[in-house]
This record gives structure tokens, C-alpha cells and sequence, in this order.
């Protein structure tokens, strides 16, 4: 009797598909052609996103909820707090595991595409935090989340933070803030990793409430930089 | 053809005779939706490969198959119930109920679906505008009700009738089926985040509102299934009807023309991130669930029409400008063999379509989405609704329930789920469970359910 059903993540389908069949992450192309300081090409289409972004202000992006605090090591080993790292600014918070190899690195490529846009456009450059933390403290200790932080950054104008949990006890408690799943990979065999997970980015404004939420099919730069602006124009519009 | 889908089609050929004489550019929608109050049934988007792409997937065999039931007076507890039956291959239970949960009332159970971590089941009562959150991953094999939303008309501004949950990462999009103001068909779409907290309602465009949407050449403002495209950044809508339509008794509405002209005929296509309506395709005869086709490449979506038995395809030409058309018959539309839940293979090549009336499913080879062609068909039963294939195909199962008060009277009111296999030309029957020999109730919205899902 089959007691475990083959199950799958949606990392098949969607942006994932299109990833495959374009042989290119779904936040690939232009963007990463370039070098340090120069900005992506917004106005080009991301392998697996067919449309043209968004105008920035012309939609809502309701509260979802409270972002939730916690404790966390960043890549110097120094406790820091969430919502200290928050606090004032424009947050992009991405759950990821460096051991993984299918979704994980989309996840950060996007991240990466935000960072190369915020260090280009000083109007972003202020305003906008990103924040890469592990799920896997067993392996991304904070040594290697300061290589992770090291091959991604392109530079200091922009703010980009690494961080990993100090145990699975502030672990446990921050995923199941932010509704993260994290499952032991039920395939030993897959070569995508040891853990099954979803993945999340979280779009969070100054006053600490999440505003949009993004898995796999909807990693598109252009867009999350849409909702980034969306959320400052509304901010500065006293909305 | 039975006599009383005979007499069904004779009705419906009178109505649209009638109308005709009203003008010659209404009659296809006026009147076809008039046809179709006398049989649209309501399905429930249903299976592994039709649910929401943004939650995970049971690739293999699944373990479980939840059914959302209506309750009936009389008979067990009276109760709308989520119904667990075991489908695990070589289970000692296997093709048995293995749990019932109720809800301590009736409410028009009707259609749900999974949030985006899979870890919750919401469904919704057409009647009531409840909508229930059940818990499965405690327990997959025995569901539990963790909490109800009583106040959905009042949060929402006045929709009525939650009917379809999908899961967006984070929240649900519910679709309504009607509005508080006269209960026609005029409704919206609904967001919750998946704790329960109400977030916005956008409003079917119209005519007096088409909020900036193209109108091919009517707008009702009806609602029914919604289906996102997130790599093209668009959503489907469809249309069925309002509650003074679905909550009345069948053979009242078949006899009131006013009734019977109050049916969707529009299918609209939404800038998805904006939640902006960008146009409304003109589909007469109540285009009801719709599918996405899932290849990468595949920039088109399926619908059938319960009133006028067709299959329609919405697709994008090579410039961008998207279309719908209709592709194929389904049986004989002058039978109105009534099609209701449609279920699309995940390889984009097979779509089984059942029909209510004659209580069959056809399926049809869907490589060509242009030009869709019967291989199958075979009756399930004196009636049949739903249809849930596992994502791998081999698998289907099906179910009776369209609404409490349109389902057959009678000897011909069964009601049941059947599992099949399917060999790629055959169904073979593996297992019924007879939902009123149970004492359960109207077999009505199927969900798939694995351990592993939750397992750490």
C-alpha cells in the first residue's frame, strides 16, 4: 500500500514550467546581464512573465496582516531583531535554505534583481530593505550566510541582510508567524534539497504590516518593484 | 432521450422562440440564458489537476477524497458534512467512509477548496453565505471544523453566495453568486487572507460600471468560477446565476419566464495584480467552471456552457488580443444534455465533461483546443455532477449533487461518489459508496487529500 504518495511543491508548474521550458530562471535575463550599478530593464520581459508590469499607484495592496517579530543571527553572528530591521523602511523578507537547488535560488535571483534596482534609483536606494533568512540553521550558519552575502551583493548602496535563526526553537516560532512551511523532503533521493517548502517572499511596508505575498509564479521583479512603488507613492500620499 | 429531458428541451425551444421575437441581436444571449435557468447546473471545479496552481500537488496516488455534502431532512443527522472515503490501494477501508464531520446545519453546501499551504479546507453554503474553515493536516484522514465565517454578506458589502475558493498565495479569491439587494445575479469577487480576515470585494463589471472593461456586447455583472494566468497577469471569470434563481425549486423555475432569462452570458477577463477588468467576452448559456490549459506555452482556457452544450475556448492570438470562441458540442445541444463540471488533464490533452440530465461523461481529445474531438463516453448514473481526476489521469471519480432543489426526485435522485479508472480509452468502476444508503446526504464538491502532504 503506497503510504506516501508522491506530492509536490508548487515549483512544477507556472513560472517554474515556463523556467524550465526557457531554460532560465523566471527573474533571469536582462537583469542579470548587467553589472553593478546598472539598472534592470524593466521594461523587458522576464523569461515566464508575458505581460507588461503594472503602473505603479493604480491598484491597492490591502494589509494582510501584522509582520512578526523575532530573533535572528545576521552574517556577523549578532543578534538582530525583526522589526528592528524593519522599522522605516519598505521590507522584502525571503525564506530560503542555501542547500537548495530547484526554487530557493529564484527566490534570491529575484532578490538579487531588487537589490541591482535599488542601488540604480536613489529614490528606491532609502527606502528599501531586503532581508534573505535561512530556515536551515543546522547548515546556514552565519559564516555562510556571509558567503551567501558576499557573492550576491553588488555593492553598499543598497541594503541587503542576510540572516539565519540561532536555533529551530526562534525558528520554529517565526515560520509559523509568517505561515512558512518547512517539511523534511519526503524523497531522499531529490536532488532539490533535504527540506520540502514552500516559498514566500513577503512585501512588508513601514508600519510593519505585510501587503503582498509571492510564491513561485509570481517572482517577477518588475513586478514586486510595481508594489515597492505602489506602496512609497501611497506612503507619501499620506495613504 | 428520456421524456424528461425531452420535455426540458421542448420548454427551452419554446423560451427561445419567444425570444427571438424581442431582437434579432439578443437572441443569443437572452435567450439561450433563459434556456439555460431551466438546467444549469452548479459544479464544482473539482480535481488534483483544477485546483489553484499555487498550492502542492498530489502527483501520485492520492490517499483520501473529501466530499462537501448537503445535508437532507430526514436523513442521518440532517446536516451539511465534510465526508472522508479512504482511496488508498490495498486499505482495509479502501472505497469507505472513514470520517464525517457536520456543521451542525444546512447551508446549500457547495463548492470549497484548499488554501495555498493546503493546510485548510473552506467551503461555502450558497444558502446561508457561510463559509466553513475545516482543519486537514492534523489529521488528513479525519478533517475537523476549526472555524466558521458568519458575517460574509455584511463584510463584503452585500454579496451573497460564496461559491468558489481559490488560493492565492497568503489569501482566498471567492467568488459570489449574488447580492443582498435583490438576490439576482449581479455579485463580486471576495479576498481573505487565509486566517479569515476579510480584505477587499471588487464588483463584476456592468454596464452601468464596466470600470474601464471592453464590453463585446453585454455586461450582467454575473459571477461564478475565477481562474488567474499569472505568467500572462490575467483571470477568468465566468457566470451562472442569482439565489432567487438557485435556491428555487426546479420545476417552479422552469415555468417562470422572468426566471429563466436571469442567467449569465459573459465571461471577462481581469488585468489580474490590478484586479481590473479588461473584457467582457459575450458566452451565452451560462458558462460555468473554467480551466487553464497548464502547458507553458499553452495561452488558452476552456469552458462549457450548461444551457447551449458547447465547449468554448478563451484564447490569445499572436498578437495579444484575446478571444472566445466556440469549439465543439457536447452530445446534442437540442437534448440540453446540461454539462456541468469539466475536467482537464495535465497534459492539456483530455477534457471530461459530465452532463447532468443524461448522467454521462464525455470525454474528449483536447490536443487540438480548436477543434475538440469525442473518444468516450459512458453513464454514470441517473444523474451526475462532479468529476475529479488525480493529477496523474489514471484515476476519476465522480459525484451526483447540483443544487437541493434541482437534483432529480425520486428513483433518479442518486446519490453517490464512484471511483473509475481510466486507461486512457475506458473507465472501469472500482468502487460506489451510496450517499443516501449512508444516511449522508447529496454528494456535491470532491477534494484529493494525502498524509505526506503534512508529514515531517
Amino acid at each position: 500500500m503506497p503510504r506516501h504518495p508522491d506530492v509536490v511543491l508548487p515549483l512544477l508548474f507556472g513560472a517554474a514550467m515556463a523556467f524550465l521550458a526557457g531554460g532560465q530562471g523566471a527573474v533571469a535575463g536582462p537583469a542579470h546581464d548587467h553589472g553593478h550599478g546598472s539598472p534592470p530593464a524593466q521594461s523587458a520581459r522576464p523569461p515566464g512573465f508575458d505581460y507588461d508590469p503594472p503602473e505603479p499607484g493604480s491598484y491597492r495592496l490591502p494589509p494582510l496582516g501584522e509582520a512578526a517579530d523575532g530573533e535572528a543571527l545576521d552574517e556577523t553572528g549578532a543578534e538582530r531583531r525583526l522589526h528592528g530591521l524593519m522599522a522605516g523602511r519598505i521590507a522584502v523578507l525571503s525564506f530560503i535554505y542555501t542547500r537548495c537547488t530547484d526554487i530557493c535560488p529564484l527566490g534570491t535571483a529575484l532578490m538579487r534583481d531588487l537589490h541591482e534596482a535599488a542601488a540604480a534609483d536613489p529614490a528606491l536606494t532609502p527606502i528599501l530593505r531586503l532581508i534573505t533568512m535561512s530556515f536551515d540553521p543546522d547548515h546556514d550558519t552565519p559564516e555562510v550566510m556571509a558567503l551567501q552575502a558576499q557573492s550576491l551583493r553588488t555593492g553598499d548602496e543598497a541594503d541587503w541582510s542576510f540572516l539565519t535563526a540561532r536555533d529551530k526553537g526562534s525558528l520554529g516560532e517565526i515560520l509559523a508567524a509568517y505561515g512558512q512551511r518547512v517539511l523534511a523532503n519526503p524523497a531522499p533521493d531529490d536532488t532539490g534539497g533535504p527540506l520540502a517548502h514552500q516559498l514566500r517572499v513577503y512585501l512588508i511596508d513601514r508600519s510593519g504590516k505585510i501587503r503582498n505575498i509571492y510564491s513561485l509564479d509570481f517572482l517577477d521583479p518588475r513586478l514586486v518593484l510595481a508594489d515597492i512603488r505602489t506602496l512609497a507613492l501611497k506612503e507619501s500620499a499620506g495613504q | 432521450m428520456d421524456s424528461s429531458i425531452r420535455s426540458l428541451a421542448d420548454l427551452i425551444r419554446r423560451r427561445m422562440a419567444g425570444a427571438g421575437r424581442l431582437a434579432t441581436t439578443v437572441i443569443p444571449a437572452g435567450v439561450l440564458l433563459a434556456a439555460a435557468s431551466v438546467l444549469s447546473p452548479v459544479p464544482v471545479r473539482a480535481d488534483e489537476t483544477c485546483m489553484s496552481p499555487f498550492m502542492p500537488k498530489i502527483t501520485g496516488q492520492e490517499d483520501y477524497v473529501y466530499v462537501w455534502t448537503l445535508g437532507v431532512e430526514g436523513l442521518g443527522d440532517g446536516f451539511d458534512k465534510l465526508v472522508t472515503v479512504d482511496v488508498r490501494p490495498g486499505s482495509p477501508t479502501y472505497g469507505q467512509v472513514i470520517s464525517s464531520v457536520s456543521v451542525g446545519g444546512r447551508n446549500e453546501a457547495h463548492h470549497g477548496g484548499f488554501t495555498d499551504d493546503r493546510r485548510y479546507f473552506w467551503a461555502s453554503g450558497l444558502d446561508t453565505s457561510r463559509i466553513f474553515i475545516f482543519d486537514i493536516h492534523t489529521d488528513p484522514g479525519k478533517p475537523r471544523l476549526e472555524r466558521t465565517i458568519d458575517d460574509f454578506v455584511q463584510a463584503t458589502g452585500g454579496v451573497v453566495g460564496p461559491h468558489g475558493a481559490y488560493a492565492l498565495p497568503g489569501r482566498m479569491l471567492m467568488s459570489g453568486l449574488s447580492n443582498v439587494k435583490d438576490e439576482g445575479g449581479r455579485t463580486a469577487l471576495v479576498e481573505y487572507t487565509n486566517d479569515g480576515k476579510f480584505l477587499a470585494t471588487h464588483w463584476m463589471p456592468t454596464a452601468e460600471d464596466p470600470r474601464g472593461a471592453q464590453i463585446e456586447q453585454v455586461a450582467d455583472g454575473y459571477g461564478y468560477d475565477q481562474r488567474v494566468l499569472p505568467r500572462k497577469n490575467v483571470m477568468l471569470t465566468s457566470s451562472f446565476t442569482g439565489k432567487a434563481n438557485y435556491m428555487m425549486d426546479f420545476g417552479k423555475l422552469v415555468q417562470d419566464p422572468e426566471a429563466m432569462k436571469r442567467f449569465g452570458q459573459t465571461v471577462v477577463l481581469w488585468n489580474f495584480h490590478e484586479r481590473q477588468p479588461r473584457k467582457v467576452f459575450h458566452v451565452p448559456g451560462a458558462p460555468l467552471e473554467i480551466r487553464w490549459a497548464w502547458g507553458p506555452d499553452h495561452n488558452y482556457a476552456f469552458t462549457t456552457t450548461a444551457l447551449t452544450s458547447k465547449i468554448w475556448l478563451i484564447h490569445e492570438d499572436a498578437g495579444g488580443e484575446w478571444h472566445a470562441d466556440p469549439v465543439a458540442d457536447i452530445g446534442n445541444p437540442a437534448d440540453i444534455p446540461l454539462p456541468v463540471d469539466i475536467s482537464l488533464s495535465a497534459d492539456d490533452k483530455t477534457l471530461f465533461v459530465d452532463t447532468f440530465m443524461d448522467g454521462k461523461v464525455r470525454v474528449f481529445d483536447v490536443a487540438d483546443p480548436h477543434a475538440p474531438k469525442q473518444i468516450h463516453e459512458q453513464k454514470i448514473g441517473a444523474q451526475v455532477n462532479m468529476v475529479s481526476q488525480s493529477w496523474d489521469g489514471k484515476r476519476v471519480y465522480f459525484t451526483t449533487s447540483l443544487l437541493a432543489n434541482w437534483d432529480k426526485k425520486g428513483a433518479d435522485d442518486e446519490q453517490f461518489i464512484k471511483g473509475y479508472d481510466w486507461d486512457g480509452r475506458e473507465l472501469h468502476h472500482r468502487f460506489t459508496i451510496d450517499f443516501k444508503e449512508r444516511q449522508l446526504g447529496r454528494a456535491h464538491i470532491m477534494r484529493l487529500g494525502a498524509d505526506s502532504l503534512y508529514t515531517n
